[in-house]
């Protein structure tokens, strides 16, 4: 029975583990949206500005940002510590929309005049000490004065916690890479349209850079859709494990349940006597003995659900993820064990079923 | 005129014990008719608990005849051995064998669910019985808190609610005091007297003795079939 609790429990928090993950998971990456193209550069001079203002004239492009990024130092009068500084153009926080804890966005319609403004992730904010009090205060980059407008929610999204943001034309200044940019975005008009322009794009930076079609590039480029997929098949692989862990548990502890009732019918074998002298049928001490084993099987269930929904209560306060009772983790859970009853309690209800009355009268 | 309930018809049974055959009985004829009270006697391995458990189909012989209520029993798959058994025999066993954590009520009622019942009418019927053998304050005891004379009274209030041709009682005083022994005994013979057919399996004489037909058996074979009383 042991085995049973252990098994419905397991069930129960891989739902909930994998639920939670993916939820998050998508959350995150819901916020770059499904209609993006990443291009990374895989060299530091792979691609350029240049590059990026030919793919923002493709056919059916919306919106185009870019980003420069490289390691540098920020620091405030008392600390000093290293980040990922990140030159964005003016379409960056338009298209990503990542979610602000403190002041404001680099904005876009005075993006010229933000070339000394910084927008800190929530992370690198935490590194430095930042608080609400100093939005407006000078922080150095690499030694240069900026103004610190505004801190990102540690819920940003994948990856923006320990930047810190500038614009391009700051970080020209900061890093003096010009011409070369680290990821440039495209974003298409429909998701539908994502796969088309990822080929046109593939090809506008093949022909400028004069590659053949099989020739290895310097970018690569991915779509969120690939991304997703990538990280759901790692959640896939991570439930199956857990099932594996559930199911060996289930039978285990379907083995117990066989071996307590084999128990019972063995203790039980004159009560099974007399039953068929009064006029049970073998099909009712079959069904009295099943019934027997799936009480058992449930019981051990309903412990491993409650105890699997604390499990999974832990683990979302954990992953950060919201906690819910799902109706079918209920359903999955009681189901288990009711089949796990059934499957290993039909050979002791057989054996009691099959016993001779008189030999079950007699047994001592 | 006659109208026998038990018929055997040169019976015998065997078992094998390990690898030797024991006959346990050696061709017995013996025919009880509708309304009498039986005692069947004898010692330890006399033969009389497989006399008992042929007349109570929970068993079939090896050769010979068994009729109950004129159907023989060698035919009969486990199905419908149940279904007679149920119909026509009432069980009262020896160390009354209630069945455990039930009530005195859910005890009388199990016969008749198993034959399908419904629960209302079970209950009734169960009520009923337990009340006309004394026990309607007693309904909901479980067997731990009913003495021995109690219990073996719901035992038989139990044999008795299917109203059955024969009631098949196996040392029904043997676990109990004398004076409680006393009292089932004159339980059964009213039971007889309103038309029961009993049947009292026991190796006690002065028991055997209050039945008005007493049938001996020694050796597999019946020694003596006496009538009236002594």
């Amino acid at each position: 029975m042991l085995g049973v609790v252990i098994g419905v429990a397991a069930i129960v928090a891989l739902t909930s583990i994998v639920d939670g993950a993916s939820q998050g998971i998508n959350k995150s990456l819901a916020t770059l949206g499904t209609n993006q193209l990443n291009i990374t550069a895989m060299a530091p001079d792979a691609l350029t500005e240049q590059d990026a203002e030919a793919l923002a004239k493709l056919d059916g492009v919306s919106v185009m940002f870019v980003q420069a990024q490289n390691e540098g130092t920020i620091a405030t009068e008392d600390k000093r510590v290293n980040a990922r500084l990140v030159g964005v153009s003016s379409q960056y926080f338009a298209a990503v929309k990542p979610e602000i804890a403190l002041g404001a966005y680099l904005s876009d319609s005075k993006f010229a005049a933000s070339a000394k403004d910084v927008v800190f992730g929530a992370d690198a904010a935490n590194d430095l000490g930042l608080t609400s009090d100093m939005l407006g205060q000078t922080v150095k980059l690499n030694g240069q004065d900026f103004r610190l407008v505004g801190v990102l929610d540690d819920q940003a999204g994948f990856g923006t916690g320990g930047r810190v943001y500038v614009t391009l034309d700051a970080a020209r200044k900061l890093f003096s890479q010009y011409p070369y940019v680290s990821s440039i975005v495209v974003q298409a008009e429909t998701p539908e349209a994502v796969d088309a322009l990822q080929v046109a794009s593939d090809r506008l930076l093949r022909d400028r850079y004069g590659l053949g079609a099989e020739t290895e590039a310097r970018y690569t480029i991915t779509n969120q859709a690939s991304l997703i997929a990538a990280v759901s098949s790692i959640t896939d692989t991570l439930g199956l494990l857990l099932t594996g862990i559930a199911g060996i548990s289930l039978i285990v502890g379907g083995i117990g349940i066989m071996n307590i009732m084999l128990v019972s019918v063995r203790e039980r074998t004159r009560e099974i006597g007399v039953r068929r002298a009064i006029g049970a049928k073998q099909s009712n001490i079959l069904t009295q003995f099943l019934i027997e084993a799936i009480v058992l099987s449930l019981a051990g269930g309903v412990v491993g659900l409650i105890l699997g929904q604390i499990a999974a209560f832990f683990l979302a306060i954990i992953g950060d993820w919201v906690f819910s009772i799902q109706l079918e983790t209920v359903l999955l859970a009681l189901g288990f064990s009711l089949v796990v009853g059934v499957v290993f309690g039909v050979w002791p209800a057989r054996t009691a079923a099959k016993l001779e009355p008189i030999d079950a009268l007699r047994f001592e | 005129m006659a109208n026998p309930v038990v018929e055997l018809e040169n019976v015998r049974r065997e078992y094998l014990v390990g690898d030797q055959v024991t006959v346990a009985l050696d061709g017995v004829d013996l025919v009880i008719e509708h309304g009498e009270f039986v005692a069947i006697v004898g010692p330890s391995g006399s033969g009389k608990s497989t006399m008992m458990n042929l007349i109570g189909c929970l068993d079939r012989p090896s050769s010979g005849v068994v009729k109950i209520a004129s159907d023989p029993t060698s035919e009969l798959n486990d199905n419908q051995l149940t279904s007679l058994r149920s119909k026509a025999i009432g069980f009262v066993f020896q160390q009354f064998q209630l069945l455990p954590n039930t009530t005195a009520i859910e005890n009388v009622m199990a016969p008749l669910l198993y034959q399908g019942i419904s629960s209302k009418q079970a209950k009734q019927s169960a009520t009923e019985m337990l009340t006309r053998l004394g026990l309607g304050e007693r309904l909901n005891f479980d067997r731990n808190r009913l003495s021995g004379g109690q219990q073996q009274r719901v035992a038989i209030a139990r044999a008795l609610v299917t109203s059955p041709d024969i009631v098949l009682a196996d040392e029904p005083t043997g676990a109990l005091d004398s004076k409680t022994g006393a009292q089932v005994i004159d339980l059964l013979k009213e039971l007889n007297q309103e038309g029961r057919t009993i049947i009292l399996i026991t190796h006690d004489l002065d028991i055997a003795a209050s039945a008005p037909r007493r049938v001996f058996l020694r050796d597999g074979r019946i020694e003596r079939d006496e009538r009236g009383s002594k």
